[in-house]
């Protein structure tokens, strides 16, 4: 009787073990994957001598978020392109700067060879940067930077002159009279910047423009209520515009939604589908491109390339731009739905037969 | 034989099996990650582990009873504005802290006396309170991150120091299970929720024993918050909500807490915590990206279950033979 309950129970357990193992081999084959693709990528590249397979990690506050799609595309396209690993991706989902600081920290025990932050807090990465560094581990900022830190450059936008650049933008269509802001995250270090840029560019150019700013929230169904809601309370309001990209996507559906087009200025950041449906159809004057995928690529680029030369090739500090995307030049974007931006399109992009122009260039002195 | 009551001592302690999976999960990244057994990789594992195992030795409490707190995550975010608010307006900082450690007490009393006394469910009401609490951070810092106070002594033993958030985690632990196996008020909290109606009857202030364990469990979340924050050298308002909330109330889960109440221990939910520690930071350490880095963590998630569940089995069956 004992024995046969004591096999019964050897049986249960083989049954339940098996289940675990199924577990076991299931994330056994996920890793597989990865080493078949790391096998792919040699360790050598074009000009360049053999390496070793260098692994740098982009640690991220919202690492699922679609935005960062063409970002990944890029890091990916560099190491191919340089022969190392495909870096990690990881960090946060919802922006909690604790956990990015975890990941950072794992990254510098797990002795990666260089690692590319977004820097969302003023305080919370300086001694990961200064403890990177002096392991000898490089540290690039990239999307987001922060004043009184240590990383070797910054790769991204430079939030207050695209704001700035706006604002100068706005001030050719309006004048006078209110304009509405919407902003996701008051103060955050991705956006604020960009609304600050705005107002003082305002206050050269058109001081009789008040700037009434909306705070719309990380949600995207919430971004649209808000905007509508402060729409709907200042009917007066000369200017829709936007400094994030969901509050931008926001305001061309509401300039659709109320048939407002060509009724008041308008315009924002970044190419979410609505943002640029809404350019295409003149809901929007502009969007600002900054450029995700050379944030990842560049990067990638910088780490390499730093490494390689022993700390020789320097990175420089990127502005990954400020390319406002108007009625001209939409095209591509709204079709191409390209990897550059997001898409899957691999293909050879067709160049347009005259390429509108640009702000025109200043020096600095 | 003197063995066998010994092996059957050993059989009987519930936490055998989560620490059983717990070994075997530092053992498969041992193996797989050259840089896991490493004083600095057990740093970083005691960082993920401090705030989970702190408000899970509350949550422990409560569900036990049978209530659960949705806003300890909140209270969690809350409680270092709340000390920072005290400080700007020139409180000592020592002063400030316990202020919002008080702050954070309060909030579980109100949770308490709303559950207890006008009879709303705790999951309502807890609910209610979470939102309440996230508007409250956001207006309190105006949505943005503020740095730790420099150069004080009074932090450096709060999360400053290195290991102090790990260690006041253990210190906690202990003393709440101490709390719970060792007092009349544990014994009271057990009998809370193992039968409601008989402990009522038999006279054990049902309601104040609810009470008391939503201010214990929101004075924990207050003070793992300002922990947290501490080390990591800023309190931001992103810092704690529902998944620091869920992921303390899943390792009490894993380490043998009945969701429903009735029984668990703190011990199982500290060993419940340092195995999702080690998972967490694990495939870290091992270059796994975001996106396929739920589906790991998920997939080591429940075959860690199966695992425990399965060896809960066996002991109960090795033990009741060598009994028989």
């Amino acid at each position: 009787m004992t024995a046969e309950t004591g096999s019964t129970s050897r049986r249960t357990a083989l049954k339940y073990l098996g289940m675990g193992g199924g577990t076991v081999a299931a994330s056994a084959l996920l890793a597989a994957c990865t080493g078949v693709q790391e096998a792919q990528n040699g360790g050598k590249s074009g000009p360049f001598p053999s390496t070793p397979q260098w692994r740098f990690v982009f640690v991220n506050h919202v690492t699922t978020n679609s935005f960062f799609v063409p970002t990944r595309s890029g890091l990916a396209d560099a190491a191919a392109l340089l022969g190392v690993p495909e870096p990690q991706w990881t960090g946060s989902e919802n922006g909690n700067v604790a956990q990015m600081a975890s990941a950072m920290e794992t990254a510098i025990t797990g002795k990666a060879d260089g690692i590319a932050v977004a820097l969302t807090d003023d305080n919370a990465f300086v001694d990961l940067t200064k403890r990177a560094l002096g392991a000898g581990i490089p540290v690039i900022a990239y999307n987001a930077s922060a004043a009184g830190n240590y990383p070797l450059a910054y790769v991204g936008q430079d939030l207050y002159l695209s704001g700035f650049r706006m604002g100068q933008r706005i001030a050719q269509k309006v004048t006078s009279g209110d304009i509405l802001v919407g902003i996701s995250q008051p103060g955050g270090n991705n956006v604020q910047p960009r609304l600050d840029g705005i107002t003082d560019a305002l206050k050269q150019a058109a001081p009789g423009v008040r700037v009434q700013s909306v705070n719309t929230g990380a949600e995207q169904a919430g971004e649209l209520n808000a905007m509508t809601a402060a729409y709907t309370g200042n009917t007066a309001a000369k200017g829709i515009y936007a400094v994030d990209a969901g509050s931008t996507a926001a305001c061309a559906k509401l300039i659709a939604d109320r048939k407002l087009s060509g009724k008041l200025g308008s315009g924002g950041f970044d190419l979410l589908d609505d943002t640029v449906t809404g350019v295409k159809d003149g809901a929007l004057d502009f969007t600002i491109d900054q450029s995700p995928y050379l944030q990842g690529f560049l990067s990638v680029l910088y780490l390499y390339l730093f490494r390689l030369s022993g700390t020789l090739v320097a990175p420089p500090v990127t502005d990954t731009g400020l390319t406002f995307v108007t009625k001209e030049n939409v095209g591509p974007y709204a079709t191409a739905r390209s990897r550059f931006e997001g898409g899957d399109n691999k293909d050879v992009l067709a160049m347009p037969g005259s390429i509108p122009l640009p702000p025109p260039s200043v020096l600095s002195r | 034989m003197p063995s066998k009551p010994a092996l059957l001592g050993v059989m009987q302690v519930k936490e055998l099996s989560i620490l059983l999976v717990t070994i075997a999960a530092g053992i498969y990244f041992t193996v797989t990650s050259g840089a896991f057994n490493s004083l600095d990789n057990y740093q970083t594992i005691a960082q993920y582990v401090a705030p989970w195992s702190i408000i899970a030795a509350g949550q422990v409490m409560l569900l036990i009873c049978g209530e659960i707190d949705l806003s300890a995550g909140f209270v969690f975010t809350l409680a270092p504005f709340t000390m920072m608010q005290f400080f700007v307006n020139g409180w000592p900082l020592w002063l400030a802290l316990l202020g919002a450690v008080a702050v954070s007490t309060l909030v579980g009393v109100a949770n308490g006396l709303i559950r207890t006394v006008l009879g709303i469910p705790s999951f309502i009401t807890t609910l209610g309170m979470a939102f309440l609490l996230q508007g409250l951070v956001l207006i309190i810092s105006n949505a943005r991150p503020v740095g730790t106070p420099k150069d004080s002594g009074v932090l450096e033993v709060f999360g400053g120091a290195r290991w102090t958030e790990f260690l006041w985690a253990l210190g906690v632990v202990v003393v709440m299970q101490v709390v719970l196996s060792a007092t009349r008020f544990g014994i009271h909290t057990q009998a809370t929720g193992g039968n409601p109606v008989g402990a009522a009857e038999s006279g054990i202030p049902v309601n104040r024993v609810k009470v008391v364990n939503f201010a214990i469990t929101s004075t924990l979340a207050g003070l793992a918050g300002i922990l947290q924050g501490t080390r990591v050298g800023s309190y931001d308002p992103t810092n704690g909500g529902f998944t620091t909330m869920f992921f303390a109330v899943a390792a009490a889960v894993i380490g043998g807490t009945a969701l429903l109440g009735g029984s668990g221990t703190v011990v199982g939910a500290f060993l419940g915590a340092l195995l999702l520690g080690i998972v967490f930071d694990g495939f870290n350490l091992t270059g796994v990206s975001a996106n396929a880095f739920n589906v790991v963590l998920g997939a080591a998630i429940l075959g860690a279950m199966v695992l425990n569940v399965t060896l809960i089995v066996v002991r109960k069956r090795v033990g009741s033979r060598e009994r028989t």
